[in-house]
């Protein structure tokens, strides 16, 4: 589809304040290999979630290392959601509060295979260059 | 429509849902931030400043939901607008020429969607057929008593049959009355049409037997005007040619009676079986059917000639028979035959005209590819595709005939008011066309393939590898497709023109028929008497006697006379040649049609121009007289008296023994239209006492005066007589005029679109030969540097203009003569190959590309070559 799925920049623009700066050593979760539909579909494959969840997901699971840009984050999901690999619905969250929570389809959980196979074949081969002497 | 609206709406929502999710996700981050122990409303800005620019995440996920086609024709579209916009003549050309087109075709379609291709206010109306007798009686099908109810009761070629009594009028409510279009129908008339009433009941068996309670059905505008669409009216009482009846019901709105027309007011037909059925009875019928599944109307009439034969034998008196045939054909065809042709031929010219006009844009998207032709050379070296080229261009065709729809929409309103307003009656249902649905799809369907073919041929013209790999202007030049453009145009408008020519001759021919009479100078006031209020002889004498006095006496009438009937228009009686006799000589024979005659008084003649011819006029004196006499037309003295005077002869013209002197012979006059032959007729003298006068009569009034004034008088004078009496005044003019008014409508449209079709030929010429020169500038240049003399060059551009055009004309010559059998019908005294109107075409044909190819031979005789050579 040559849609955007995240922006190169690690924050937006006019965003370089103090807190900005201390978060900078997070590694931004751009579009290399498509990182970020594998990090969205591998949280909802945990269970039904809203975007909120998954950044909070994303964030505390990689204990800080893994920051999600909120901006590419919604794209992300509608594209998923067109393409038919996660379905969105509103619904009411345990504390009450509307959200569209997203979940897995069969589709995304098989895309969700392929996907962490041929992420984790990228690793190692990075991995293995990156080793070489 | 309703589905469009839901489909909005859901996309607006979408937007707001995905607005929503933004916001809730706000919410519940500056909510985490404020359990972490932030402050609310550092919370809130913290989890804004992590969002980032909630705009263009809205607009990212816009674009996610996009389709992709859906960009790329904005671009396309974006793109086109300001090709339009950067060659404004070009485009403004462009679309006039279309909204012409497309505009002219849309009016017209209009019109004869109606008559053509709608279909009828009935249910499964294509199974409904008229069925009766042709004859020389009517110019429609008729039917008789006796035979209607022989065919009913056993016919199997029908689900259902049924009857009305033919035209009829009466009056509505108390005087003033108001007099309505009222037809006398059989108890099942509406059920066979499958017409169900609108409110109240249909009629049932027992409204429908002699003397039963007079019971109506109204139409839906009476129900809306007189009982304000209230439903429950439907048992009310009013008053119909001064007698109560009942209303049991009222019509649908859309109700239209079979054989076209209106009708306001329906009563049962009441046909009483003893009298349709005894012997020599005339009881005149209209009757429609239903065909049975699977019967075609000619099935229908192979299956009921053994019923018809029959018939003819029983009831037809001899002499007729030969004269008289079985008619079942469509609905549609009883309502449009004589001007399915006319209908047709206009749409035909119309389509002709949006060929041209789609010839003519193609032509000039031509000549501006050649201009575009370095950008599109620059584009495929970009990386455009030849796809997204083609894409490109057909969007810019599309755009443009989308535009030139929209103004052929506004100009197609405008033609059909102005068609409306000016020929009213020259095609049935013309007042009711207007701009609906149906017909704007139609205008849409046009533009589109006016967009397919002017956009396509550029097109693939245009992206040939060789013209794309070109960057120089010099290349392949020489295409095939606009001369071939050309050719076809001028093939097409000579059609159109000659189509015009001819139509134009037969007018003419038609407009310098003789009538036989004089129109100028004559207004006629015509009117009939209700038939209960004047029911006896006594009642019509003196009613007659007081016109007569009143109207001759007003100040400015030169001459007066009353009539029953007035040529052209027909409606006179008849009776059967056969049964005249003439005293003294042997019986007449038995074939000869029909003879038609009229009761007129002394003044007929002169106040009409009709010539005598032999013997004398009638005379005023005579009327007192115990004698009736009768004067001859030309054409009946000569069929009864081929070797002898006429005049002193005596005919009897019944069983009664009565014999009438012939006292002259008057000229022929046409009595049924202009295209008939005059019809054999005599003329018999009103007498004072006469009680054979009948209902309708038409008093004429020749007057130098101004038409309007007298119509004023005349009103008067007939209101003082009888004030419910309607009155119908109209110049003798008038009458004539509207015979030839389809004839004239037919001829004036069409050669407007000639006169287009011829426009938009000759500026296609133009505009290639200009394009032409301007390409071999640089050749022309060499050869007049070569020593070619300015004659030389302007004869070649000339030669190519006419090589076309000669092409051109000789195919439409060969579709002209292809056409010819079809015109044939609309033509009269004029053969479809009329040497004088093909002349006149051709010559016009070939004045305009004279002129259209001046200009540009000229500017190639002008070529300098000092400067032509230099411009590369």
């Amino acid at each position: 589809m040559g849609i955007d799925t995240g922006s190169l920049e690690i924050y937006p623009s006019g965003l370089g304040n103090a807190q900005a700066l201390a978060d900078a050593h997070m590694k931004s979760t751009d579009r290399l290999f498509g990182s970020l539909d594998l990090l969205i579909l591998k949280t909802l494959a945990a269970g039904p979630n809203h975007g909120f969840g998954i950044t909070l997901h994303v964030e505390t699971v990689s204990k800080g290392l893994l920051h999600m840009e909120e901006g590419s984050l919604y794209p992300a999901l509608h594209r998923l959601e067109r393409e038919r690999l996660i379905s969105g619905e509103w619904r009411q969250t345990d504390n009450g509060r509307r959200a569209r929570i997203y979940t897995l389809t069969a589709a995304g959980r098989k895309r969700l295979a392929e996907n962490e196979a041929s992420w984790s074949s990228v690793a190692l081969g990075i991995e293995r260059v990156l080793r070489f002497v | 429509m309703k589905r469009a609206i839901v489909w909005l709406r859901n996309l607006l929502h979408r937007d707001s849902s995905w607005q929503e999710e933004i916001d809730s996700h706000l919410a519940m981050r500056a909510q985490w931030h404020q359990q972490q122990g932030v402050a609310p409303g550092a919370a809130r800005l913290q989890a804004a400043r992590a969002f980032g620019s909630r705009l263009r995440t809205l607009e990212a996920v816009r674009a996610v939901h996009r389709a992709p086609w859906l960009d790329a024709l904005a671009q396309d579209a974006r793109h086109g607008l300001r090709v339009i916009r950067r060659s404004p003549a070009f485009s403004l050309a462009a679309v006039a020429t279309l909204a012409v087109g497309i505009g002219a075709s849309t009016a017209v379609f209009s019109v004869v969607d109606l008559l053509l291709f709608r279909s009828l206010p009935y249910p499964h109306a294509d199974r409904l057929v008229s069925v009766g007798f042709s004859g020389p009686i009517d110019t429609s099908e008729f039917n008789v008593g006796n035979a209607y109810l022989d065919w009913r009761d056993h016919q199997h070629v029908f689900t259902a049959m049924t009857s009305m009594y033919p035209g009829g009028q009466c009056d509505l409510g108390e005087a003033p009355a108001l007099r309505v279009p009222c037809f006398q129908v059989e108890a099942n008339f509406l059920a066979a049409l499958g017409i169900v009433p609108a409110a109240g009941r249909d009629f049932r068996p027992e409204d429908d037997q002699p003397g039963a309670p007079k019971v109506a059905l109204l139409s839906y505008a009476l129900w809306q005007s007189r009982f304000g669409g209230d439903p429950g009216a439907a048992g009310k009482t009013i008053r119909l040619d001064d007698a109560p009846v009942r209303v049991i019901g009222f019509l649908p709105r859309t109700f239209e009676m079979p054989q076209l027309g209106g009708a306001d007011v329906l009563l049962a037909e009441q046909l009483d079986e003893r009298v349709a059925r005894a012997p020599n009875s005339t009881v005149f019928l209209r009757t429609f059917a239903r065909l049975n599944d699977g019967a075609t109307a000619e099935t229908a009439r192979q299956q009921l000639l053994p019923l018809f034969a029959d018939s003819v034998q029983r009831y037809v008196p001899p002499p007729l028979r030969r004269e008289v045939g079985l008619v079942v054909r469509s609905l549609r065809d009883r309502q449009i035959h004589e001007v399915k042709l006319a209908s047709w031929l206009l749409f035909g010219a119309v389509l002709a005209l949006v060929a041209l006009a789609c010839a003519n844009v193609a032509n000039l998207m031509l000549a501006r590819a050649a201009a575009r032709k370095r950008e599109l050379a620059m584009r495929a070296a970009l990386g455009a595709g030849r796809g997204r080229l083609a894409r490109q261009m057909f969007t810019e065709s599309l755009m443009l005939c989308l535009a030139g729809g929209a103004a052929g929409c506004v100009f197609a309103w405008a033609l059909l008011r102005a068609v409306v307003a000016t020929a009213p009656e020259a095609l049935p249902r013309l007042p009711q066309a207007h701009m609906d649905a149906r017909v704007l799809l139609f205008a849409m369907v046009v533009s589109l393939a006016a967009a397919v073919a002017t956009g396509l041929l550029p097109a693939w013209e245009r992206l040939s590898a060789a013209a794309l790999a070109g960057w120089h202007s010099a290349g392949s030049g020489r295409s095939w497709a606009r001369p071939v453009l050309v050719a076809s145009q001028v093939a097409i408008s000579l059609v159109l023109l000659t189509g015009a020519s001819l139509l134009a001759r037969s007018l003419w021919k038609l407009e310098s028929e003789s009538l036989g009479f004089q129109p100028r100078h004559v207004v006629t006031a015509t009117f009939t008497l209700n038939r209960h209020r004047y029911g006896s002889a006594e009642k019509q004498v003196a009613f007659y006697a007081e016109v007569e006095s009143k109207l001759a006496a007003i100040p400015g009438v030169s001459r007066f006379a009353l009539s029953d009937t007035v040529p052209p228009s027909g409606g006179m009686r008849g009776r059967p040649f056969s049964n005249i006799q003439i005293a003294g000589h042997p019986p007449v024979p038995e074939q000869g049609g029909m003879v038609a005659f009229r009761y007129i008084t002394p003044g007929y003649f002169r106040a009409l121009g009709i010539p005598i011819l032999a013997g004398r006029d009638f005379d005023e004196k005579e009327r007192s007289g115990t004698e009736t006499p009768l004067i001859l037309s030309q054409s009946l003295a000569e069929r009864l008296f081929p070797a002898e005077n006429p005049v002193g002869q005596r005919i009897g013209l019944g069983a009664d023994g009565q014999w009438t002197p012939v006292v002259g012979v008057a000229g022929d006059v046409k009595n049924s239209g202009l295209t008939d032959a005059p019809q054999p007729e005599y003329y018999l003298l009103r007498m004072r006492q006469s009680w054979a006068l009948g209902l309708s009569g038409v008093a004429l009034l020749e007057t130098p005066l101004d038409p309007g004034m007298l119509e004023r008088w005349v009103r008067q004078q007939m209101a003082a007589i009888d004030p419910a009496l309607p009155v119908t005044i109209e110049t003798m003019q008038a009458k004539v005029g509207r015979l030839s008014e389809r004839a004239r409508f037919l001829a004036a449209l069409i050669g407007l679109f000639a006169f287009f079709g011829l426009l938009l030929a000759a500026i296609g010429l133009y505009g290639v030969l200009s394009f032409l020169v301007a390409q071999r500038t640089r050749e022309i240049g060499v050869r007049i540097a070569l020593g070619a003399t300015p004659g030389q060059i302007a004869r070649m551009a000339v030669h190519q203009a006419g090589v076309w055009t000669l092409a051109g004309m000789a195919a439409g010559w060969a579709l002209s003569a292809a056409l010819a059998r079809i015109a044939r019908g609309a033509l009269f005294q004029v053969s479809p190959f009329d040497p004088l109107s093909l002349a006149a075409a051709a010559l016009v044909l070939a004045l305009a590309a004279a002129i259209a190819a001046w200009r540009p031979a000229r500017r190639a005789a002008q070529v300098d070559p000092a400067v032509s050579l230099r411009e590369e």
